[in-house]
């Protein structure tokens, strides 16, 4: 993927929500929010022909839960199947406004489970109820936007990490910090494929979240129906250089 | 070992100097998280269990600095495979909650006022000097906790067991595990599962008794739900006195009702002899039958004792036991129907299926616990479905180090490292590895959780050292023991990370150094000892728990039994501590393995783990072809003739539902650390009471009301939740006991399993009024 931080390379977005842009935050907040849930940067997946609200995937492999969700290296087979399996509208689609502010507004440190932002919208239970929606995207007519995508599907008991809040106040102050989230646009060359600049565990479909119309604009790609988009992007966890370390 | 501060200081600025050549970050300040010059390519993953509850996850905490910013699952912790649950993601979060308890406090004038903290332990030492010489030793007592890490555990048995002499040594794992260790005992003569979480991926059938895995041990539920899904045919069966999150996602859910789940195990039982689906081979070889004591009572009584006595039977006699136990007679006791009961003998009773049953504190907490741990058994042994891959009756651990510290190391009153301080030989093991005199230790046990708390109000002891538990919010019918505790003549220690409504009674307040900033181990559910290091530097005056044991130790005059160096002590004491389990049972791993590794499951034999006991192609202690039940003397697993007796309150005209009480997902225990984890507080704020809707609705109750609980013994206004997260039947009431300012302990019952000694916190009667 491109970093594209500054200019945008967006053009306007196709389907834009209904929505009274910019009166009340509180009230864009909840609309943001609403795209939000629970993705996490990642995944693949079936589509969602976001002009027409028809689900047009074909059932999804879904692996048995090993250490590590979708890791690339292993799991790789299931990455590419749901590429394919994409719809070529859903992959182009853009017309969310989602932006990264929002994304991590959700979080308490970079790579940690987002809470819940909207209303909920069946009963409180464990699972399938989240997935119906997360697994595979496309726009939601009761929160009025296009829903992010989650990178781990094979999960099955979303509650157990994604909670909602239900007040604003806390117990006690707390003097929690954390590291700022990591930069965009971290080309070591003008021009060059930008590294992966999160940690990939539960986060290793790439698609899911920087592909589609419920993405983040800021991290969606220009370029989204290569599918292999390791071929350029590489982990970037280790901070120094190589240093030669003398032989003798 | 243990990191100085310096030593941190020192990292950091080599940190920072690479940092800011680096400068990977946007100068945005998003909200949810304070900014800081931390940057992400700094951090560095260090491995640790999970602070919560018994599955033992595997943590990866990263850090930046000398501060903990982030956490994910360790892939290389077969527990958890680099899944975690929402409480575990955000741990690293309890840490840093703005009024830690950084300095000793003690009591002046009747406020808790700063002090230097070789001051605070000067006077706990003194005090307790001063208590035994005037009252005597049983006058001293420590309360501690299935949280303590195994050194705290050690260093608090060998100070008060070995060196003082006395076996007033309990843990709130009393009144959370100990019905099963009775089961344990009493049905295989050994403490902790013959099963591993791997059974997880091999049965065919869960049945789960009582018990809301889907929030109490949510990574172990959804691994279950991973493998239904994979696999197509798994079923899980919800067997419960409340409809829960762990409902909803089971294929069946079966209600039954408080306390009756005695009656319809042995139903199960009797239809599976009725079925001829015993397997007669196994129960001919590896199986003995025995009867106790009935009408065994409650212990609400002050000085209550009891004393089972087991009797041989043969089959025969048990199979005529069990016909007080058809599906129809049952059926009327339980609510259950005859029809779910057959069907949940079918499913044990099915030789073509793996069953594995879960339970946890439904089960334990529970006046007749010992019975319903050995009834559960009973239908294993059977069938012969136990100690091979996915045939597992498995008892859930529900904090981190009940089995590791706990019953392990056996910090309860009967308890030596290695066996009880009734045996002799045990007693001479413990004195040599100790390094004390054999008279030292008392051949009589003292007082149990609840007796201990009694003893305090009634002045047999006047001096109690809390460690790593906040019983002003847990202990049943609380009044009675925090105004017992508070009384002229007491004096109360609370070794503490935050105030709590325990610190708020105490006349000195050690501040405690917390999981991940000293080194320490954990012992889950599964027999797996996990080691941690310490990550990131105390705060503050802040020291280890069994720094501060050593500490009084040391006052004590028992420098020769604790020499340890600060350096070193953490690794001395594991090596001192495994002594006692050097045996093919129990052999713990060494040190730089547990180290190295993402924890190491016991009997750690010539290198191996043992996954299933008592069956020798996996067991190094299992002799013989197929299995061996080594712990007893007949080599067999019991089977008991256990009857269902009614609970100890039932409900009635006056007060005329059951309160049931419980954890939720959000929140650990009491609270005071998981509330001060913002994104757990906002999600669970505060304590409400569950009401069935159409109970709710015949009283005028809505969604949010305020209603007050009543009991005999006390009584708590909460909000109302109806169709909220968990639905109890008609005639029930549910409230989680998290909230320090709702307190429901106010209301419970301190009745307890005569055998186990542990509390019943579901069972008590309640009536409600509008508020």
């Amino acid at each position: 993927m491109r970093g594209k931080t500054g200019e945008s390379i967006m053009e306007k977005p196709k389907h834009e929500p209904m929505h009274e842009p910019g009166k009340k935050p509180g009230k864009i907040f909840l609309i943001f929010a609403g795209l939000c849930v629970m993705a996490l940067p990642f995944i693949v997946f079936a589509a969602i022909s976001y002009e027409s609200p028809s689900i047009v995937a074909a059932e999804t492999h879904t692996p048995l839960i090993e250490s590590q969700s979708l890791d690339f290296d292993h799991k790789g087979n299931t990455i590419f199947e749901t590429h394919d399996q994409t719809s070529k509208e859903y992959i182009e689609g853009i017309s969310t406004d989602r932006t990264l502010e929002a994304f991590y507004m959700l979080r308490q440190y970079p790579g940690s489970p987002p809470y819940i932002p909207h209303k909920e919208l069946e009963a409180d239970g464990v699972e399938m109820e989240c997935l119906t929606c997360h697994a595979k995207g496309g726009w939601s007519a009761e929160l009025k936007g296009n829903t992010p995508v989650t990178p781990h599907p094979e999960q099955l008991s979303c509650r157990q990490c994604h909670v909602k809040m239900t007040v604003d106040s806390l117990f006690v102050d707390t003097d929690w910090m954390s590291i700022m989230p990591p930069k965009l646009g971290r080309s070591h060359l003008p021009g060059a494929p930008p590294p992966i600049a999160h940690d990939l565990q539960a986060r290793g479909n790439c698609i899911a979240c920087h592909v589609g119309p419920g993405t983040v604009s800021a991290i969606r790609v220009d370029h989204p129906t290569r599918g292999n988009c390791r071929q350029c992007h590489v982990p970037d966890l280790h901070p120094g250089l190589f240093q030669q370390e003398s032989t003798f | 070992m243990s990191i100085t501060r310096r030593a941190f200081i020192k990292s950091l600025a080599l940190n920072s100097a690479v940092a800011a050549a680096s400068t990977l970050f946007p100068g945005i300040i998003f909200a949810g998280w304070e900014k800081t010059d931390l940057p992400s390519g700094m951090i560095d993953w260090k491995k640790t269990p999970c602070r919560f509850c018994g599955t033992g996850c595997g943590l990866l905490i990263g850090v930046s600095g000398d501060r903990a910013v982030a956490v994910k699952g360790d892939p290389n912790c077969s527990v958890n495979k680099g899944l975690c649950c929402v409480k575990g993601y955000h741990s690293v979060q309890i840490l840093y909650g703005k009024d830690r308890i950084q300095k000793a406090l003690i009591r002046k004038n009747g406020k808790l006022v700063e002090a230097p903290l070789k001051e605070a332990l000067d006077l706990v030492a003194s005090k307790m000097q001063e208590t035994i010489e005037k009252q005597g030793k049983d006058a001293v007592s420590i309360y501690g906790s299935g949280q303590w890490s195994i050194p705290d555990g050690y260093a608090a048995s060998k100070l008060f067991k070995g060196c003082i002499g006395t076996n007033n040594v309990e843990a709130n794992a009393r009144v959370c595990m100990a019905s099963a260790v009775t089961g344990f005992f009493t049905s295989f003569g050994l403490d902790e599962p013959m099963g591993c979480y791997e059974d997880i991926d091999h049965a065919d059938v869960f049945i789960t008794w009582g018990n809301n895995m889907a929030e109490m041990h949510p990574v172990l539920f959804s691994r279950m739900l991973a493998n239904r899904k994979s696999k197509g045919h798994v079923e899980i069966i919800d067997f419960a006195t409340r409809t829960t999150r762990s409902s909803q996602a089971s294929d069946k859910s079966i209600l039954f009702k408080p306390q009756t789940d005695l009656a319809v195990a042995n139903a199960i039982c009797y239809e599976i002899i009725r079925n001829n689906w015993v397997n007669k081979d196994f129960v001919s070889k590896h199986v003995s039958f025995h009867k106790g004591k009935t009408n065994i009572g409650y212990g609400t009584q002050d000085h209550f004792k009891f004393k089972d006595k087991a009797e041989t039977v043969d089959f025969e006699t048990y199979k005529k036991f069990l016909e007080d136990y058809t599906p129809e007679k049952v059926e009327k006791i339980s609510g259950v129907s005859a029809m779910d009961i057959r069907y949940l003998a079918a499913l044990y009773g099915d030789p073509d299926k793996k069953v594995t049953s879960f339970w946890c504190m439904g089960m334990n907490q529970h006046t007749r616990g010992t019975w319903i741990n050995n009834l559960v058994y009973n239908i294993h042994l059977l069938v012969g479905k136990i100690s091979t891959p996915g045939n597992s009756p498995f008892s859930l651990t529900g904090q981190p180090s009940a089995c590791g510290t706990v019953r392990e190391v056996g910090t309860l009153t009967h308890k030596l490292p290695h066996g009880v301080v009734m045996k002799e030989a045990h007693r001479k093991m413990a004195a040599k590895i100790w390094n004390v005199p054999e008279k030292n230790i008392d051949p009589k046990p003292t007082y149990h959780t609840v007796e201990m708390f009694r003893a305090l109000d009634r002045g047999d002891i006047r001096f109690m050292w809390i460690q790593v538990t906040n019983p002003m919010v847990t202990m049943p019918n609380l009044r009675r023991y925090r105004d017992g505790a508070k009384k002229d003549g007491r004096f109360v220690v609370v070794s503490e990370i935050y105030p709590t409504p325990t610190s708020d009674i105490a006349d000195v307040v050690l501040p405690s150094a917390l999981w991940i900033e000293r080194e320490g181990f954990f012992g889950n559910s599964e027999r797996r000892t996990q080691h941690n290091d310490q990550i990131i530097p105390m705060p503050g005056d802040t020291m280890c728990n069994t720094w501060q044991l050593i500490e009084v130790a040391r006052r004590l005059g028992f420098e020769k039994q604790f020499p340890w160096s600060r350096e070193t002590y953490i690794e001395d004491i594991w090596n001192e501590y495994t002594r006692f389990h050097d045996n093919p049972k129990h052999r713990m791993a060494p040190y730089k393995e547990l180290k190295a590794r993402a924890g190491v499951q016991w009997p750690f034999v010539d290198g191996m783990e043992t996954k299933w006991r008592y069956n020798p192609k996996y067991d190094p202690a299992a002799k013989g072809k197929d299995f061996d039940f080594y712990g007893k003397p007949d080599n067999r697993a019991w089977i008991w003739m256990r009857p269902y007796e009614p609970a100890a309150e039932s409900p009635d005209s006056d007060y005329p539902f059951w309160l049931n009480t419980g954890r939720v997902l959000e929140h650990w225990h009491t609270g005071s650390m998981t509330r001060r984890v913002p994104i757990l507080h906002k999600a669970m704020p505060a304590s409400y009471v569950e009401i069935n809707p159409k109970d709710a609705d015949s009283m005028g109750i809505t969604n949010g009301s305020k209603v007050k609980i009543i009991s005999r013994r006390g009584s708590v206004e909460m909000t109302a939740s109806i169709n909220g997260r968990g639905n109890p039947p008609k005639g029930m009431v549910f409230v989680p006991f998290f909230d320090e300012n709702h307190l429901i302990n106010e209301v419970t019952l301190d009745a307890f399993c005569p055998i186990s000694k542990q509390v019943d916190y579901k069972k008590c009667a309640v009536k409600l009024e509008r508020a």
